[in-house]
């Protein structure tokens, strides 16, 4: 006779101080992302923090023209004042969040947005990012972060201190995107201009497609930077803990960066100079945005997209994913 | 130290194996977010697929279990669900691996027209872009897991499937074909008028309001590829099995995923096999509704957690998205 056992235990209601009931089993209100039954990720990711999670920002000096062809325009301007050609190129360890730990890579250029009554917002722009986990991705995707997934590694160890040596790597469908090692030397690392300021937030450009295709909506978000009033402590929602920073020079990293099939960040950012490294270890928390612009691209009804019907060229073939 | 190079070409562009620079092209053929580099592009339209694996269990489960997962306005036909995997090896979002449960439901639409389809209430796969690109347009349930599951032996009698989460195996099963006719089928089998059914659920990033849609795709080919069923079965491809044949069976909720949980204590009438190709046409909304929330009143519900305090569905082993 076969084994079959199922094992029913519903963990929402063997621990529900700490996991929220299935959303069919509460108001609407409260449903965020499918599916009803079991969502991706649920409001128990509110308020959304983070603690103890490790920054490493290589700051690269890059020219204006690549960095308004990244900054979408309409509706952002590139950033032309004190050093706008510093754009920070960075990796995140996440060891304790609302949605659990995860790697994270970023790149993130100084940018305005004026809309036509003569408002000005100042923020950080993300062209692009990247996760090890699909939670993280799909929620900071409906806030419209540009996440897609990858295999990250950062590595901090041994030295004097403990942590003087650095690697950090990034790998998607076989190809290696970007990879950089070295020692810190504890050099003066000049930030880009956004750094610790607090009338400066962060944009993201969000697409919502309809079902059916035949459009999409553009939404230009914006992040503010100062905490929220709920929290109760003034100043920036970045809480940098100083005593954990480290910095290298450029002349202490060494670096590698390169297109591939899937993602063409390598072949977009044109880097002049690596100016250096800057490492820290801090607690955040992520706000709810505000939608700052919107526009909608129709597409007629005989839109076919690129593809051929059953023809798989280099874009759809890598080796197979197992999964996370 | 301070070696450092970037390689900016991309050659592929010019061999004609990929599309245009996404920020080279109007905006009508970005239809994801990175707008820089989307997680999926237009070179997926239209989105087919060749010679993939469909294996899948025939489950029977309670039928108060089922009306407990899905939403209306969708209403459960019959509680003869199937339970797949699918090896897709050709596809314009690359190979992958799939899972899913499928409900045969009805749901009334707004103007009183019922339509007719497989529900899915869970989804997992393996690789990102085919996870958001159907999350996004389409709204299926769609999370991210390592699977396992393969044929193999003498004329690929034995079959074993696996799948994991967070460090939690949720499901396995494992046994031998026996080729006998599984004693059920799931209602919407082989029928055209049977389509399938996703509840989308689209939050704007502002979180005051969230978009529910009930989606719709049609099993008919579309016309520019003839007449039939889209999913076009090899029959020399057929495997099949009793629930006696399932030699194991496993299946567990976790903290993470509900599934076995919510649909407890089920019964295994079998498995059946085929290889088939594909196309997934763009949906139609059958029933949509708007929730609109207040921040003064209604935020409140969504904030179950307790800022930097980190809970058992926090807490888990860092994903290492295997991209490598």
């Amino acid at each position: 006779m076969p084994s079959h056992l199922n094992v029913d235990d519903k963990y929402w209601k063997m621990a529900p101080d700490e996991i929220p009931a299935s959303p069919m089993e509460r108001d609407i209100n409260t449903w965020i992302v499918g599916n009803p039954a079991d969502p991706l990720w649920d409001i128990d990711v509110l308020p959304l923090t983070y603690s103890d999670s490790r920054w490493s920002a290589f700051v690269i000096d890059v020219p204006a023209d690549t960095r308004q062809r990244l900054c979408p325009n309409p509706p952002l301007t590139i950033w032309d004042g004190d050093d706008a050609e510093l754009v920070e190129y960075w990796y995140v360890m996440h060891y304790n969040t609302m949605l659990g730990p995860y790697i994270e890579f970023g790149v993130t250029i100084s940018a305005t947005h004026t809309d036509p009554k003569g408002n000005t917002w100042k923020a950080g722009y993300y062209p692009y990012m990247y996760l090890t986990g699909d939670a993280p991705v799909d929620a900071g995707r409906v806030l419209g972060f540009p996440k897609k997934m990858s295999y990250i590694r950062i590595t901090e160890h041994g030295g004097e201190k403990g942590n003087d040596y650095f690697g950090f790597s990034m790998t998607r469908n076989g190809y290696l995107l970007t990879a950089q090692q070295g020692k810190y030397d504890d050099a003066d690392v000049k930030p880009p201009f956004f750094y610790g300021k607090t009338d400066w937030g962060k944009f993201n450009m969000k697409v919502d497609t309809r079902c059916d295709v035949a459009s999409s909506e553009w939404q230009l978000t914006y992040l503010p930077s100062k905490l929220p009033a709920a929290f109760n402590i003034e100043g920036h929602r970045f809480q940098v803990k100083p005593e954990h920073t480290r910095t290298a020079s450029g002349d202490a990293i060494n670096w590698f960066a390169q297109a591939t099939p899937f993602d063409n960040m390598g072949a977009e950012i044109k880097v002049n100079a690596i100016k250096g490294l800057i490492s820290f270890t801090f607690d955040l928390i992520i706000p709810v945005p505000e939608v700052v612009w919107t526009e909608t691209y129709e597409r007629p009804a005989s839109y076919r997209g690129y593809a051929t019907p059953y023809q798989y060229g280099l874009r759809q073939q890598f080796p197979i994913h197992q999964g996370a | 130290m301070g070696k450092q190079a970037n390689e900016y070409s991309y050659p592929w562009l010019e061999e004609g194996e990929v599309p245009p620079l996404p920020l080279d092209r109007d905006r009508i053929h970005i239809v994801s977010q990175g707008v820089a580099d989307p997680v999926f592009d237009y070179d997926i339209i239209p989105l087919t697929y060749t010679e993939s694996r469909w294996m899948a269990f025939v489950v029977e489960a309670d039928e108060a279990n089922l009306n407990a997962i899905i939403p209306d306005p969708v209403e459960l036909h019959d509680p003869i669900l199937e339970f797949w995997y699918v090896i897709h090896r050709n596809t314009m979002l690359g190979p992958y691996m799939e899972f899913g449960v499928t409900a045969s439901s009805t749901v009334k639409g707004q103007d009183g027209h019922v339509t007719k389809g497989g529900y899915y209430p869970y989804m997992y796969l393996s690789n990102d872009s085919p996870i958001f690109a159907g999350r996004e347009p389409f709204g299926f349930p769609k999370k991210a897991a390592y699977i396992a599951a393969f044929e193999h032996g003498t004329n690929d009698n034995y079959f074993n499937m696996t799948m994991e989460r967070r460090g939690y195996v949720f499901h396995s099963a494992n046994g031998r074909y026996s080729d006998k006719p599984t004693p059920h089928k799931p209602t919407f089998y082989g029928k055209t008028d049977w389509g399938r059914l996703n509840y989308r659920i689209t939050t704007y990033p502002d979180i005051t309001r969230t978009r529910h849609q009930v989606t719709h795709l049609g099993s008919e080919l579309p016309p520019q590829f003839g007449t039939g069923h889209r999913f076009q079965l090899d029959p020399s491809s057929v495997r099949t099995c009793t629930g006696e044949d399932v030699r194991s069976w496993y299946m567990a909720g976790t903290p993470f995923d509900f599934m076995g949980g919510q649909l407890g204590n089920v019964t295994v009438h079998g498995l059946i096999s085929f290889t088939f190709n594909l196309i997934i046409p763009p949906a139609s909304i059958v029933w949509e509704r708007t929730v609109e929330r207040d921040p003064e009143k209604d935020f409140g519900a969504l904030l179950f957690s307790t800022p930097f305090k980190y809970t058992m569905r926090h807490r888990f082993m860092i994903p290492m998205y295997p991209g490598a």
